[in-house]
Formats: structure tokens, C-alpha cells, sequence
């Protein structure tokens, strides 16, 4: 019972600041929204007893993504854009679609998924499995054999997933030749005008 | 064409194997080149290495043999039949020309960073991965490998505004793309509790055979519709990367954008590898929803080819207008996909493997006729930049000729083999009205081809361009390609036999 609460209450709190993300207009609310649905989803996943990927989501995407992009977005200096008019312009479209999908996966859902209606009346068998409380592995222990054994492909592909991925953060961030992009040809300064400038 | 000593017969990604690690030793030895040496050009040197690399990993591929009809390893997520076999062999065939195509771009344009390379052999290995998969898992990690390496294909001129916008365009569709994917396959996952297609065969075509609406009448063991919702995203998803209409208006903007190597390369290489993965799922583990499915893909082709041929007809670029051709002819290949038959497979393939040599010598061209009194920065090329190719290059204008009658489907060419039969299959399983569509809009589309052609002979000009020499290299592959044009006309058995083994095995579980 108490678990259910807890879960509709962080579920809320979830799909609350994730609207929120893209709604707030200053980046640093939003970043910090996504902090708060990160964490409620964290807490989700406890209940799920998914201790292992919640402790991720925390470490991972709290303490590092979200605390880089704070810092990238402080050191940025944004102004905040008034983007009003496209919101008005795109809104309608955007909600019938929005609208639509949503009817459509929660009469989907609501019809596939029931609940049990014995689950609360005393014809409800509860027990407990006695031998899965005493001969059990830690999740990280079970996840770590899973994905070296079974998934061992897998792990490789996400390998290379992630070496493809600094391969390409170093090139399109690198400046092998730094001595001429500095280069200011006094002459060229003083040629420009308003008319030959090309604006893309 | 074995060799014995080379036979790793339990080592069945063992072309996958080969070109992972090969690729970490390239970036390796690129790194500590570059490190040492003071940044040299190792550009020409590390694509050559790429060429090597990519060749014997395409010999491998040949050399495993294929006893066995099929063999699943690694847990059953790696299947290895003549499916994945064959369209790896034209996928490591189709990069090596483009490899080799677009390496007097590579020098002109000044892409100086030996990574372009690596990407484009990291795209090859996902695809590679996404040929083979046979679970919804590798599938998608597949996927995410070549298209990260084609995001930043796109955006790799990091001076140009609008490769940067091209490569942001493409990050964030395709990563919407890919959640919609993720998607698709939790909702799959929920339903049934596998994620491997063998399983979800076995389930859906053994277990609970027939399609929803016989089940649902007879008795309602299982509500179906979530399992038709998971395939709506995973279609979705699969046909925003492959640029089908409704999902197709990032295409110009990217294509326009990028690179023109890029664009070669993501234009014509991974559309093969993305239909196997769409023949896996919904011909070999779905194929029980066959007429639910169906219909979205009608509607669908029916958009696409209608936006494709219409669209094209505005376009005043060469790039926008092969991206409106290419929207036309996946809406073609889709015909055959949706008829649902043994030869409507072996049309749709036949169709692929046409449609991406034809890229393949449509945009080699483009590539390789380079202006030369012209900016050299300035890739783009407008229709007119072509103007009197014929008078200044006789032979080339005459190969871009056949290759354009060839996709439009004029007959002393392949093209119009694949398409006749495209719509033969397509009349044969009773979709008339379709058919009759997209023969006029077919019609419609051949106004831009022959637009192109009369561009390059009839223009009423009094000076042309003047172009760039073409390397030997580059003229004996396109000249290749021209020849294979018009052989396989005279001999399309080659290419039937091919395509109908596979379509054989990609059937054999219907």
C-alpha cells in the first residue's frame, strides 16, 4: 500500500518536473528540474528494487551530467529568449498530435494491463520464498554476471559505442593548428564593409 | 575461394571481430603518428589502410562458408544466414567503392583529421552488427553506433555554419528516432517478456498464429493491440532513418548540409542494412500482424512517392534533388515490402542492391566532377554547374546519362527490370490502386531526371565549365559501374538467383 503512494507520489513528481524542464524559461531552473526528475526517478526505481541502476542514476546523471551542465550553462552566461510567439505558433499542431498519442497509449495500456483483484481480498495467497531470501546474489553482483556472460556482445558494441563517441568530442573539438586561425590581416579589418559581409 | 587455415567456424561474427579491433589499432597508430611526427597528412595513407581493412573483412565474410542455413551464436542474439551474409558482402562492397570515391574530395577539400576515416569504418561496423542482430538489443546498439558516426560525419566541417547545423539537425531527429525505437521495443518487451526475434517467432506465428482480427474473434487469449503499438513506434523509428515521407524533412537539410562525402555515404550505404533489420522484424518474427501492419506501410508509400516526385520537381540543387529521388525510391521499395510475398521480397531486395549501386554512380559523379573556376570551399552544386557536360566530358556525360535513364526506369537498363517488377509483385497480391498511384507519380518524377539530362547536352550556352581530371582510379570503378548497368539488363539472372536465395531464407519461417 504504503509502496503504491510512494510510487504515484514520485511518478508525479517525475513527469511534473520533466514538463517543467521544458517549460521554465531560465536554463538554470530548467537544469535543476531535471535534477529533481532524475532523482524521482531514482527513487522509482528503488521501489522497483532496482537498487544498482538507481544508485547509477544518482552518481551518473545527478552528480556528473547535470552538474556539468550547470556549469556549462553558468559559464555560457544565456540571456534568456522570449520565445512566446513560437510557442503560440507551434502550440496548437503540437497539442492535437501530443493529445492524440497520449489518448491512444493510455486506452491501450489501461485495457493490457490489470490489476490483480485478488490482491487485496483475503483469498490473496501471500508467501514467501524462503529460499530467494537466503540464497540470493547482490544486484551488482547478478547484473556483473549477466553482461560478462550473456551479453558479452553486447558489452563489446556499447564499448565501441562509447570509443566512437570520444573519438568524436576529440575531433570536433580539437585545434591542431591554433598559430594561424589567430591571425588578424590588418588590411582585410580595414577593407570590410557592411556590403561584403556574408551572413549565414 | 576457402582457406582452410582461416576457418573460424565458431567465431561467426568473426567480420565483426576482425574490423573492432582493427579500428582501435588504426586509431592507435593514427594517434601516435600524428603525436610524433607533428601532425602530418596521413589522410591518403590512413584511407588506403581503411580500404585494406574493409576489404579483408569483406574476405572474411566470404570466406565463412555458410554450411549451415543458419546458426545463431552468442545467446542468440548474432544470427548468421544468408541474409546477414549477403547484404554484408553488398554493404562492405558499396563502402569500399565510396571509400575509394571520395578520396580526391578528402584531398581537395582539406579534410585533414584522419577520424573521417575511422567514422566512416565505425559506421561499416555497426552496419555490419545491424545485418546480423537478432535481437531487439543489438539492434539498437547497432543502430546507435553507425548513425553516432553519422552525426558527426555530418557536422565535420566544424568552419562551416552549415555542417554544424546539419549535424545538430540530424543528432537531435535521430536521437528522437531512437527513443521512439527504445520505445517500441519496452512496450514489446512489457507484452511478451523477450526481446529475441527467433521468440517472438516462435510466439506469434506458432503459438498464437494468425493475425489479430482471426484471434480476437476466436478467442481472446491475449490482447494484441500493445504488441501493435510497440510495432508502430519500431516502424516509425525505422522510417525516420530511412527518410520515408512523413518523416522525411530532415533529409534535405542534412543532406544539403554536410559534407559531400558524408552525404555519399549516408545516401547510399546504410538503407540496405536498415531494411534487413525491417525484414527481421516484421517479415521473420511478426509477420502473424501482417494485415495490421500493412496499411500504415500503404499509406506511407503512397506519401512517399507523392512528396518524393512532387518535391523534386522545385528543387535548384543537385543534393535536395537526389534526396527527393532517394524519398521516391525507398517509397518504391516499400511497395514491394508491403505486398507480402515470396517474390515481393526478392523484388524488394533486387530493388535495394539496384537502387544503391545506381546512388553509388549518381553520386560519384557528383563528387567527382570538380569546377574548376569556382570557389573551392563551395560544395554545393546547383543544376547548371553541370551545364555542357557533355561537350566538356564526353564520356562521363554519357555514363550519368545511362545512370539517370536507369533509376528513372528507361528500358535498355536494369532499373527499369527492378521496377516493372516492383510493380508486378505488387499487382500480383491486388494492390491496384497503389500501383496505379505510383506509376503516375513515377511519370511525374521522370520530369527532373530528364530535366538533369537536357542540362547536361541541350543547354543553350556559349561557355561551359571546365572541370578537374578525373583520376584513373575513380574512372575505372565508375566505368565499372556503367557496364554493370548494362550487363545486368542483358543478364538480370545474376542479380535474380542472388536476391531470390536470400528471399528463400528470409521466408523459410513464414
Amino acid at each position: 500500500m504504503i509502496i503504491n503512494i510512494l510510487f504515484y507520489l514520485f511518478s508525479i513528481i517525475l513527469l511534473l518536473s520533466s514538463l517543467m524542464v521544458i517549460l521554465v524559461q531560465n536554463s538554470i531552473y530548467s537544469i535543476l528540474f531535471l535534477v529533481l526528475s532524475f532523482i524521482s526517478s531514482a527513487g522509482i526505481l528503488f521501489l522497483l528494487k532496482c537498487e544498482f541502476l538507481a544508485l547509477m542514476f544518482i552518481v551518473i546523471y545527478v552528480g556528473a551530467i547535470a552538474v556539468l551542465f550547470l556549469f556549462v550553462v553558468m559559464m555560457l552566461d544565456l540571456k534568456t529568449i522570449n520565445s512566446k510567439k513560437d510557442t503560440l505558433k507551434y502550440f496548437p499542431f503540437g497539442a492535437v498530435i501530443g493529445g492524440v498519442f497520449l489518448t491512444e497509449i493510455l486506452m491501450v495500456v489501461g485495457e493490457t494491463f490489470k490489476s490483480n483483484p485478488y490482491n487485496v481480498s483475503f483469498l490473496y495467497n501471500s508467501h514467501f520464498n524462503w529460499y530467494e531470501r537466503i540464497d540470493t546474489f547482490t544486484e551488482i553482483r547478478s547484473i556483473g554476471q549477466v553482461v560478462y556472460t550473456e551479453y558479452v556482445l553486447q558489452f563489446l558494441i556499447a564499448g565501441n559505442v562509447l570509443l566512437l563517441a570520444t573519438i568524436a568530442a576529440v575531433v570536433l573539438t580539437i585545434n591542431t593548428n591554433v598559430a594561424s586561425d589567430k591571425k588578424q590581416v590588418i588590411f582585410r579589418q580595414l577593407s570590410r564593409n557592411y556590403k561584403n559581409v556574408l551572413i549565414v | 575461394m576457402r582457406i582452410e587455415t582461416l576457418l573460424f567456424k565458431e567465431v561467426v561474427i568473426l567480420p565483426e571481430l576482425f574490423l573492432g579491433i582493427s579500428l582501435v589499432y588504426l586509431v592507435l597508430h593514427c594517434t601516435f603518428l600524428s603525436i610524433k611526427k607533428n601532425y602530418p597528412l596521413i589522410q591518403n595513407s590512413i584511407l588506403y589502410l581503411g580500404v585494406l581493412v574493409l576489404f579483408l573483412s569483406c574476405f572474411l565474410v566470404l570466406n565463412d562458408g555458410l554450411e549451415v542455413l543458419e546458426q545463431s551464436v552468442l545467446n542468440d542474439t548474432i544470427v548468421n544466414d544468408y541474409v546477414s551474409f549477403s547484404s554484408k558482402l553488398v554493404i562492405g562492397s558499396l563502402s569500399l567503392f565510396c571509400l575509394l570515391m571520395i578520396q580526391p574530395y578528402i584531398t581537395s577539400q582539406k579534410i585533414n583529421q584522419f577520424e573521417y576515416i575511422l567514422l566512416i569504418l565505425f559506421a561499416v561496423l555497426g552496419l555490419f552488427l545491424l545485418c546480423s542482430s537478432n535481437d531487439l538489443l543489438t539492434a539498437y546498439l547497432a543502430i546507435e553506433l553507425q548513425s553516432l558516426a553519422f552525426y558527426v560525419l555530418a557536422s565535420f566541417k566544424r568552419n562551416s555554419t552549415y555542417s554544424v547545423d546539419a549535424g545538430i539537425k540530424y543528432f537531435i531527429l535521430g536521437a528522437f528516432s531512437s527513443s521512439l525505437f527504445l520505445f517500441g521495443s519496452s512496450l514489446l518487451y512489457g507484452v511478451t517478456g523477450t526481446i529475441n526475434f527467433e521468440e517472438f517467432k516462435d510466439l506469434f506465428v506458432n503459438v498464437f498464429p494468425g493475425s489479430y482480427d482471426t484471434i480476437s474473434t476466436e478467442i481472446s487469449l491475449f490482447d494484441f493491440s500493445l504488441v501493435q503499438f510497440g510495432l508502430v513506434f519500431i516502424l516509425i523509428s525505422l522510417l525516420f532513418k530511412l527518410a520515408i515521407a512523413p518523416f522525411h524533412t530532415w533529409a534535405p537539410d542534412v543532406y544539403e548540409g554536410s559534407p559531400s562525402a558524408s552525404t555519399f555515404f549516408f545516401a547510399v550505404v546504410p538503407k540496405l542494412a536498415i531494411f534487413v533489420l525491417l525484414l527481421r522484424i516484421f517479415y521473420y518474427s511478426f509477420f502473424g500482424f501482417f494485415e495490421s501492419w500493412r496499411y500504415f506501410i500503404v499509406v506511407i508509400v503512397v506519401l512517399s512517392i507523392i512528396v518524393g516526385s512532387f518535391g523534386g520537381l522545385e528543387q535548384r540543387k543537385l543534393k535536395s534533388l537526389l534526396v527527393y529521388s532517394s524519398i521516391s525510391h525507398m517509397g518504391y521499395a516499400l511497395i514491394a515490402f508491403s505486398a507480402g510475398t515470396l517474390e515481393s521480397i526478392q523484388m524488394l531486395l533486387c530493388y535495394l542492391i539496384v537502387y544503391s549501386f545506381s546512388g553509388l554512380c549518381v553520386w560519384s559523379i557528383f563528387i567527382l566532377t570538380r569546377l574548376k573556376n569556382n570557389h573551392l570551399q563551395k560544395q554545393n552544386k546547383d543544376l547548371t554547374d553541370l551545364v555542357l557536360l557533355g561537350k566538356s566530358n564526353y564520356m562521363l556525360a554519357i555514363f550519368f546519362t545511362t545512370v539517370l535513364f536507369s533509376v528513372a526506369g528507361f528500358p535498355p537498363m536494369i532499373g527499369f527490370l527492378v521496377k516493372i517488377s516492383v510493380f508486378l509483385t505488387a499487382v500480383e497480391s491486388s494492390m491496384f490502386f497503389v500501383v496505379l498511384i505510383s506509376i503516375l507519380c513515377s511519370v511525374i518524377g521522370t520530369f527532373y531526371y530528364i530535366r538533369l539530362i537536357k542540362i547536361l547536352y541541350f543547354e543553350k550556352v556559349l561557355v561551359g565549365k571546365l572541370y578537374y581530371p578525373i583520376q584513373a582510379q575513380s574512372s575505372v570503378l565508375i566505368s565499372f559501374l556503367f557496364f554493370l548497368f548494362l550487363f545486368l539488363f542483358i543478364n538480370p539472372t545474376l542479380l535474380y538467383l542472388f536476391s531470390y536465395k536470400i528471399s528463400l531464407l528470409v521466408s523459410m519461417s513464414i
